[in-house]
């Protein structure tokens, strides 16, 4: 022992702080390891892996049934070849000493034809050199002569050893091969059982070797996990998305993967998160859905922080204030603030598919964002709001400037106030009457910038709405029934029961109501304007969205009369809009103030008149709320929108919104939209601002579907980037985007089931083929020349329709190219411009097309020129003498072979066409003509005979004044009792394959 | 009841108030002189050192913090990983200093009484290097690895976003071992706040051993033996450092706004700050005239206050008041000392001028950056 004395410190005492210190180090040393290695994303790959070997475990079982019985026969097969394979076994022991003393035989063969093969290449040279200089001793030739033909004896002799190794090789090969091929067969069988066994084999640590459970525990010991472990971080780099860290950008890395580890495996479509497979598999991750993982990545459409590998640290973010709930329970879940763009909630996801299809609204499986970007240009957000990636095309009110022809001012001041007293669902969003407007100063500022706006509106305007005398208005019973039947509710709905409105929560109700709701109209208009209006829209208003419907001045009228027998007496008897004079002093002078010093705006405001300072404050307040976004008004032609640029709102960091003081709203982003769209004003309580200061943004009173669907959209412009080369709109023409927009801002869907979205007016006609056609396939159907003079000047295709395709003469020849581009876009179709389709009249196919045409009673239904049906009204159909003018021939082949797939619930049935079968039996030349049966059932050839048959119907393709005439003095009566009267018996001719009939 | 504790904390916290009261204490705590030493007794304020003194003085820190946590805006503030060691800092500075004041006083009386401090290990007053010192420096070594390690383990790294110059956090604070600087931004341009003045603290600190010249006091703890260097350097240390990194941790908030403790933090707080510069209230405030052209003529008056402040005080002190000191240390020390010296003493006289009067600055040159 030591001496302590010399020590300040009693040096044993120190020496247990040492050996306490030091094991509290160590123990600290294990904790981080331990601390390290405890993952969350482990524990979820743990319970996985349990999962895996339970399903892959059932699937075995299964497999094992499924094979257990056929597999015995295998067995006995590859049992019975062995057996014979054993008989064979003395025979097969001398082939294989034959065969051994064969190759001892041929490797002394070999040997010595290599070592005379050397000697012959010595003697060889030396002949040459001896034939080149003559200066040499004895001459070589003979020894070499010699030794070639030695060489050439031993090479066969060689050879006759190795054909015989190659046939006894043979004979033991055809020996083994009886059991290999029936060992081939019976893995072959059980292929699928084996694959699914080694499977469970490395998932089930008690299915494995000692040695194998030995590896399987250490790869995923603390430190050598670097090599290969079991559990560990899956994460997909995807090149294409990029990460932008304000400097540089940088590849996406998702590692969603290490904890939803059943996403692409439909095994687990039932399971728990996160082992849950992805709800669509068709669209998303697999390698053959067209968004395969690998490119995609997760964060490109869910947002997140794609690095995390826990919960929290991975951004999620609750769809449902219940959802947040159990998070904070279950996961312990926070607001990960420093993460910028958190993920999506899930109602939100359809956001990013704006990414990469910002060119369409009739994304396929994007109902939200859809109707969300459908409700941006219908809402006509953009007026206000700047849009790079989704501009407004028209503005969405009507125009104003010819209001004085259509409207009083006394109608106009009430209904600026508040639009919703004159009808419920208006699109015109309010403006006053607003929470933050309830106070007795601003709602008196706000009469009369009211009054202003109206008087503003009709400054030196002729007043004359128009006489409201009889010689305009006609039947309103048969107003009603018009209604319906010409196609107004293509647009528009006459509903004065709020819960009957259409509720829009899809894109099918928006097409409803496109036009607005035609209810009141007798407190609004005179006769006179809407005899006018209804007989030509553009006459009042050159760039309306309403088309000419070419009524007859008599339907006119009654639709006149029908639309104006509704009145709307709660709006008729409310007071007159009224103002007090002081506050137009006043408000004069605080919009003067705004470019004046006070005293010289006191001057200038008592120098005007009050019909000037009325005209200043309309001028002033139309600026000031906008109105000329979604309205054209004189002087304001080149107004720029008043709201903040929403082309990148989305990504706006959460900090940039103003959520006023309060502090009962979620600090997110789409909850600020959602709020803003529900309630506009609402970041203005608590607010002491004055009255020009006060949030402007007018309510749309948006229905929770509508503010969803629309948060969805505005979510969707952002600056979150992918690559060019993942973008979908890139490989649509830009020509795709005008035309899709211009069917969507004239409601093409309202009559037309377009891209399988819209054609709700063909429910209120009936049964579909009363109806507007749906346009499937109108790309490819149609020859574009016609289409454009069809759509110049429509013509009637199908003669039994009384609602008819109206004239839209407000789209120009530039925006009709968009449009005929974008229908064959959608069907792939390519040429622009046809020849005439060319046939051969004597060619079989052509006979044989006219025997099916005779036999198929075409003419039992379709015009041939001039040539009416034989048949009744209701089952008349399209004027044949016009279809080489109207349709591509292409297409017409693929129509007769199926016309309902193209067009569901259409008249038209396929043409009877025989088939091999009945052409072979006896006396069918007779039956069929020759023509047929030399055919021989080719379906294609018969088919373009008959089209081509079509192609030579000669007759006026024009059949309009004919048909006019005809139901001028029949009347549509048929329509209405939905045509079943008249189903007639031909509609199921074509069916029947063996009808002894034919 | 907590809740009137709570809001007289908060009130108390305003850097006016705390700042006064620190300022108002620290001589009483570290007297200079007897005439402090007097109070200080009266007061009590010696108990501080005792060992009841800590244990009461931890106990109302710990009391502190337990009300803080369980606080709603307390607790969001207290729980940052970025805040932990301003917790720790405020029990090390208090347990330090009490340690050395301790020992002090112990010496004192031993002094007193002509004995020698306890330090001294008689009869050679000899240590080992191994293994006295250097075994228990291995054994603290290993401990505080330890604890290191632990708080690695329990709190995460307290990493943000990538930074983005479009999105900066509002409040944007410094580490908490700047924080004192930043709180200096306040009063001063930052060319003073962020360049002179921390070259001047670092400087000053490495000028101590020249400057000291007093032998005492030297190997062993003792206060009544160098109490003005005491008083001064506390001052300067706990007062206008340390305070100022607590300060800038828990009762700054958003837009750089005093909040107390207690308070939420409202991003919509709004001060008003009306601050007026020397050379306004010349010109302005009192000729009742516009500001001269001339820069020079415009700040005339920052520039004799500053230079007078600087150049002109020590000469008059070394003849007057700190006639002694002048003849103990010579000139090239005194004028050292005086700089150092004058130049701490300027962040308080500064903050108060700001609260009282709303100075902006002595001299403000906009023009080219250069303001005092």
């Amino acid at each position: 022992m030591f001496k302590n004395d010399e020590r300040y410190w009693d040096i044993n005492l120190l020496n247990k702080w040492f050996a306490i210190s030091s094991i509290i180090f160590l123990a600290v040393t294990v904790w981080i390891f331990v601390d390290d290695n405890d993952d969350e994303f482990k524990d979820y790959q743990r319970e996985f892996r349990k999962m895996q070997v339970m399903v892959a475990q059932e699937k075995l079982e299964q497999q094992a049934e499924e094979i257990n019985t056929e597999k015995i026969a295998y067995e006995n097969a590859l049992a019975s070849a062995k057996e014979d394979f054993n008989a064979k076994s003395e025979e097969l022991s001398a082939l294989s000493n034959e065969l051994s003393s064969l190759k001892d035989r041929h490797y002394n063969q070999n040997m010595k034809f290599q070592s005379q093969k050397a000697n012959v290449e010595a003697l060889k040279f030396l002949v040459e050199s001896e034939n080149v200089h003559n200066d040499h001793g004895p001459s070589s030739r003979d020894n070499y002569n010699a030794a070639l033909e030695k060489l050439d004896i031993l090479r066969l002799e060689r050879e006759d050893t190795e054909i015989a190794i190659a046939l006894t090789e043979s004979k033991i090969k055809k020996i083994k091969s009886i059991v290999k091929e029936k060992q081939e067969d019976l893995d072959k069988y059980t292929k699928q059982y084996t694959l699914t066994k080694n499977k469970l084999g490395k998932l089930d640590r008690s299915r494995m070797t000692m040695a194998n459970k030995l590896g399987d525990i250490v790869r995923d010991l603390p430190i050598l996990d670097f090599l290969d472990p079991y559990y560990k971080v899956n994460q997909i780099v995807v090149a294409d998305v990029k990460y932008d860290v304000n400097f540089a950008a940088v590849p996406v890395v998702d590692r969603c993967t290490s904890c939803h580890l059943g996403i692409d495996n439909p095994d687990f479509s039932e399971a728990p998160q996160p082992y849950t497979s992805h709800p669509n598999l068709d669209l998303y991750i697999t390698s053959k859905s067209p968004h395969p993982m690998n490119n995609f990545g997760c964060t490109s459409c869910h947002g997140g922080r794609s690095r995390g590998t826990s919960f929290v640290s991975s951004s999620h973010t609750p769809n449902s204030s219940e959802d947040k709930q159990r998070w904070k329970e279950k996961h312990d879940w926070k607001v990960n603030h420093h993460w910028l763009t958190p993920m999506l909630p899930t109602k939100y996801t359809e956001a990013s598919c704006f990414k990469c299809h910002n060119n369409t609204s009739d994304l396929a499986g994007g109902e939200k964002i859809n109707l969300g970007l459908t409700l941006v240009d219908q809402a006509g957000c953009n007026g206000c709001h700047h849009n790079e990636d989704w501009p407004t095309l028209a503005k969405s009110g009507p125009n104003l400037k010819r209001i004085n022809e259509k409207l009083t001012e006394g109608w106009v001041a009430k209904w600026v106030k508040n639009p919703r007293h004159f009808r419920y669902n208006t699109r015109m969003p309010s403006i006053f009457e607003q929470p933050n407007q309830e106070s007795e100063e601003v709602t008196a500022y706000n009469n009369v910038e009211i009054a202003g706006i109206t008087e503003y509106l009709f400054k030196e305007k002729q007043k004359n709405i128009g006489s409201n005398r009889t010689k305009y208005i006609g039947d309103p019973v048969n107003g009603e029934k018009l209604f319906s039947a010409v196609g107004c509710m293509g647009c528009h709905v006459s509903e004065k029961n709020p819960v009957d409105a259409p509720h829009i929560n899809n894109y099918k109700n928006l097409t409803k109501v496109h036009g607005p709701n035609l209810i009141g109209i007798g407190s609004k208009v005179s006769a006179e304007w809407l005899y006018e209006w209804l007989m030509n829209p553009q006459a009042y208003m050159p760039d309306t969205k309403m088309p000419n419907l070419r009524l007859e001045p008599q339907q006119a009228k009654d639709l006149t009369a029908y639309l104006l027998e509704d009145k709307n007496t709660l709006f008729d008897n409310l007071p007159a809009h009224d103002f007090d004079l002081a506050i137009l002093e006043e408000l004069t002078t605080n919009w003067l103030k705004k470019s004046n010093p006070e005293k010289v705006a006191i001057t200038k405001a008592s120098k005007m008149s009050e019909e000037e300072k009325l005209n200043f404050i309309g001028e002033k307040s139309i600026r000031h709320y906008g109105c000329f976004g979604c309205h054209n008004i004189d002087g304001f032609d080149d107004a720029k929108p008043i709201g903040v640029e929403i082309t990148e709102e989305g990504s706006k960091p959460v900090g940039k919104f103003d959520f006023g003081l309060f502090h009962d709203i979620d600090h997110t982003v789409p909850s600020w939209i959602e709020n803003k769209l529900r309630t506009p004003r609402i970041y203005d309580r608590g607010k002491e601002s004055e009255h020009l200061d006060l949030l402007k943004m007018p309510n749309f009173y948006f229905s929770e579907e509508e503010i969803e669907a629309i948060t969805t959209a505005v979510l969707a412009f952002n600056s979150n980037k992918v690559s060019e080369s993942l973008k979908a709109h890139n490989k649509d023409p830009d020509i795709y985007k005008k035309g899709h927009r211009l069917v969507k801002q004239y409601n093409c869907q309202g009559c037309h089931l377009i891209e399988n979205r819209g054609g709700q007016l063909v429910e209120h006609i009936g049964p579909p083929e009363y109806g507007p056609p749906n346009l499937n396939s109108e790309g490819r159907k149609a020859n574009p020349d016609w289409l454009l003079s069809f759509f110049k000047n429509p013509s009637i295709i199908r003669p039994n329709l009384q609602v008819k395709m109206p004239s839209f003469h407000q789209i120009n020849d530039e925006d009709w190219d968009a449009i005929i581009s974008y229908f064959q876009h959608i069907d792939s179709e390519n040429i622009n411009y046809r020849g005439i389709h060319q046939f051969d009249p004597l060619s079989n196919e052509f006979a044989a097309g006219a025997k099916l045409h005779e036999i198929g009673q075409c003419n039992s239904c379709h015009f041939y020129g001039e040539e009416f049906p034989t048949g009744d009204p209701p089952t008349w159909a399209a004027n044949l003498a016009l279809t080489k003018k109207r349709l591509n021939a292409g297409w017409v082949t693929e129509w007769l072979k199926n016309p309902q797939s193209i067009m569901p619930g259409t008249k038209m049935p396929a043409p009877y066409v025989p088939d091999s079968e009945i052409l072979s039996l006896e006396g069918a030349e007779n039956d069929w003509g020759n023509a047929l049966v030399t055919l021989n059932g080719d379906t294609t050839a018969m088919l373009d005979g008959l089209r081509d048959y079509l192609w030579n119907i000669k007759g006026k393709t024009n059949i309009d004044a004919l048909i006019k005439a005809y139901f001028a003095e029949n009347g549509y009566d048929f329509d209405s009792d939905g045509g079943s009267d008249f189903d007639d018996e031909d509609d199921d001719w074509g069916d029947d394959d063996d009808d002894d009939d034919w | 009841m907590l809740e009137t504790f709570k809001s007289t904390i908060d009130y108390l916290s305003a850097p006016t108030i705390s700042f006064s009261i620190l300022t108002v204490i620290t001589p009483i705590l570290f007297p200079p002189t007897d005439w402090f030493d007097k109070i200080n007794r009266k007061l009590g304020f010696y108990l501080l050192w005792t060992k009841t003194g800590l244990v009461a003085a931890m106990a109302a820190i710990t009391f502190f913090f337990i009300v803080g946590y369980i606080d709603k805006n307390f607790n969001v503030i207290l729980t940052k990983a970025d805040n932990f060691p301003i917790v720790l800092m405020v029990y090390s500075i208090y347990y330090f200093t009490w340690l050395a004041m301790h020992k002090a006083y112990i010496n004192d009386s031993r002094i007193e009484q002509g004995l020698k401090p306890s330090e001294y290990n008689d009869p050679d007053d000899k240590v080992l290097v191994w293994p006295d010192l250097v075994y228990i420096e291995f054994i603290a070594l290993i401990l505080f690895t330890v604890f290191l390690v632990i708080w690695s383990i329990l709190v995460a790294a307290p990493l943000e976003e990538p930074a983005n110059p479009a999105a900066t956090p509002n409040p944007s604070k410094a580490p908490w071992y700047f924080l004192g600087l930043q709180e200096m931004l306040v009063y001063y341009d930052p060319w003073i706040a962020g360049i002179v003045l921390p070259i001047f603290c670092v400087v000053g600190l490495m000028a101590i051993p020249y400057m000291d010249i007093n032998k005492k006091g030297d190997g062993y703890y003792s206060f009544k033996e160098r109490r003005i260097a005491i008083f001064i350097f506390m001052y300067g240390w706990i007062v206008l450092w340390l305070f100022l990194i607590v300060l800038g941790t828990f009762f700054r908030g958003p837009n750089w706004n005093f909040y107390g403790p207690f308070e939420y933090w409202d991003t919509h707080k709004v001060v008003a700050l009306n601050s007026v510069n020397l050379s306004e209230y010349f010109w302005v405030k009192l000729l009742g005239k516009g500001l001269p052209e001339n820069i020079l003529v415009r700040e005339f008056l920052g520039f004799i206050v500053v230079g007078g402040y600087l150049f002109i005080l020590p000469f008059i002190l070394a003849n007057t008041w700190l006639k002694e000191t002048y003849n103990t240390y010579g000139p090239t020390r005194f004028v050292a000392l005086m700089i150092f010296g004058l130049v701490m003493l300027s962040l308080p006289l500064k903050m108060y001028l700001r609260w009282i009067v709303n100075l902006k600055y002595f001299i403000s040159i906009p023009e080219y950056f250069f303001n005092i």
